[in-house]
């Protein structure tokens, strides 16, 4: 089931302007499936935050429409089924931990009733359990954005949008982060995130949707977007010898890893036993052969690059 | 409960806390316990009869000459009150709609199952009702101190209290739209200085100029301004008749400056509503 449905979705700033004019999102269209982690991925100034703070109604689009469980996001009670970490949040400094847990659920539409518990189950869940009543201005970076999330996880929401949730947050926060994510996701929440942190996203996320100067650029499963089906990997068991290399490969563009390893690109299936072939004909045995992974972070990297090249070229 | 009134009630108790988690806000509780403190000194040190001596008027002479006295007593309380108790009060409110819109902040609130008029209500009865509680709280603990010395128990002084917290709320309004639009809590606050301490009381004199003015039309455009802009200035009036007499001649001034406050709040919600943050 969709829980987000996004149909060309346009937002231009100071549509009026010459000088200021922008366009932060460009007939956007997105779908995002019910209990899964969706990453949200793009360079600074992609969109990414104007996305989401339309779909919370905190930013009005130009045009296009958007639903969250299959309501219109201008019916604002639809947010009573959504949590929100913004990134760089500001929570009342008056307060404190258990005060801002209490007022947002109650803004949220949450009950008096089993408030508390749900608020001291919230705070140990995220660590924050020991500063409870210690007002919101003496907490550190890290300490704000762990109860951040607990107030995004306050209302019992059906969809969480998290905006950079671990930044500030030490490496040993973030995997906590990255389990609580993961334990929300097997009860059945949906979570929506956006971060720059390209590894913890490969970690976490389903599906993710790459966007670049407002427009969805690949959108696909980790697996899917990170794999190169072209280029394969292949494992010998012996030390390459190479003017038996240079045999088994003629014809073929590759790279040599290591005395071991080699990179090939082929064209098409058959060009792949071709090479096996070729191969078992000059005597090497092959332990392994799977087509080429890049690390999320290299594959965005190129793909932001190839896009700007192709604009640059238009 | 219902959901709109819980949201409203919940931004005014914020707004409330915010208000008095602030400095300006504490030392005018400490100046207003200061003043009934030493009021109250005062009061026990002397007897009525001392007390009316002071005054020129024998003891004998009676409840009514020691009403008049007390009358005299509260204007010098009730007036300063509404000018310096509003000027304080501007100042500590004015950052209130400018720091709700600050980023981190503003999407917090606009994330919630909240509508956008609900915290515009919100904010001002929060930032009203921080007002009220300020001034009834020195303004009924001199009633209380008068009342307990004199056994003179007039409810007209109360009067300013309302008066002084419905001042305070047009003149909030106009903070309200200029923080919205301007996100300037300096400019909120200068503007309302300007119609509190300047324009208001210009106009309300304003046919004491007409002789010098050549031009008709002149003087209707003067005449529009007055009834457009709040007359904080005649309130000021109004409000120390009325703890003194308890009566109001012209309700004209209340009602512009209520149908000033009612426009303007209604169009920070149309603005508000419209804006991206």
């Amino acid at each position: 089931m969709n829980i987000i449905t996004i149909n060309n979705l346009t937002k231009i700033f100071n549509p009026n302007s010459k000088s200021s004019r922008v366009t932060a999102l460009n007939n956007f269209s997105l779908t995002v499936n019910e209990s899964t982690i969706f990453g949200l991925l793009g360079p600074n100034g992609a969109g990414k935050t104007t996305l989401i703070k339309i779909l919370l109604g905190i930013v009005f689009p130009t045009s296009g429409t958007a639903e969250i469980l299959n309501k219109k996001i201008d019916d604002y009670l639809v947010r009573k089924h959504v949590g929100y970490l913004p990134e760089n949040h500001k929570f009342p400094l008056y307060l404190t931990g258990e005060d801002v847990l209490k007022y947002y659920a109650q803004l949220s539409g949450c009950s008096k009733e089993g408030l508390q518990e749900k608020i001291d189950s919230l705070l140990k869940l995220v660590k924050m359990y020991k500063w409870k009543r210690t007002k919101v201005k003496s907490y550190s970076k890290g300490m704000m954005q762990r109860l951040g999330l607990a107030h995004a996880l306050i209302a019992d929401p059906k969809i969480i949008f998290l905006d950079e949730p671990t930044d500030g947050v030490d490496p040993l926060g973030r995997k906590e982060i990255r389990d609580i994510l993961l334990e929300l996701k097997s009860e059945g929440k949906t979570i929506f995130l956006n971060s720059h942190l390209l590894s913890e996203v490969e970690l976490v996320c389903d599906r993710v949707a790459i966007l670049h100067k407002g427009s969805l650029v690949r959108e696909g499963t980790v697996v899917d977007i990170t794999t190169q089906k072209e280029i394969y990997e292949i494992k010998i068991n012996q030390k390459l010898d190479s003017e038996i290399v240079r045999k088994s490969t003629e014809g073929f563009s590759f790279s040599q890893k290591d005395d071991y390893t080699l990179h090939l690109k082929v064209e098409s299936p058959e060009q792949r036993d071709k090479l096996l072939d070729k191969f078992r004909q000059n005597g090497i045995s092959i332990e392994a052969m799977l087509p080429l992974k890049t690390s999320l972070e290299d594959m965005f990297i190129n793909l932001i690059h190839e896009t700007d090249n192709r604009e640059d070229n238009e | 409960m219902n959901d709109i009134m819980r949201n409203i009630y919940l931004i005014t108790i914020l707004t409330l806390r915010e208000t008095f988690s602030r400095k300006i806000f504490i030392a005018f509780f400490a100046i207003s316990t200061l003043s009934l403190i030493t009021m109250g000194i005062i009061l026990a040190s002397v007897d009525v009869e001392s007390f009316m001596s002071f005054f020129g008027q024998k003891a004998q002479n009676n409840e009514i000459i020691l009403s008049e006295i007390l009358s005299g007593l509260k204007l010098m309380i009730v007036s300063p009150l509404f000018g310096f108790g509003l000027f304080l009060s501007i100042f500590s409110v004015s950052s209130l709609v400018p720091n709700m819109l600050e980023k981190g902040n503003i999407d917090l609130l606009l994330s919630k199952p909240v509508a956008r008029y609900q915290i515009i209500i919100g904010k001002f009865l929060g930032g009203t009702l921080v007002v009220f509680i300020n001034i009834a709280y020195l303004v009924i603990g001199m009633w209380i101190l008068f009342g307990i010395k004199f056994g003179i128990w007039e409810t007209a002084f109360l009067y300013s209290i309302p008066m002084i917290t419905f001042t305070f709320a047009v003149l909030y309004s106009l903070i309200i739209i200029v923080g919205i639009l301007t996100k300037s809590s300096i400019l909120a606050m200068m503007l309302s200085y300007i119609i509190f301490i300047i324009i208001s009381p210009i106009l309300a004199f304003r046919e004491n100029f007409y002789p010098l003015i050549d031009s008709k039309a002149t003087e209707i455009i003067i005449d529009v301004l007055y009834y457009i802009v709040p007359k904080t200035s005649e309130l000021g009036t109004q409000m120390s008749d009325l703890s003194i007499s308890g009566g109001i001649d012209d309700f004209q001034p209340i009602l512009t400056s209520l149908a000033f406050m009612i426009l303007i709040l209604y169009f920070s919600i149309i603005i508000f509503n419209k804006k991206d943050y």
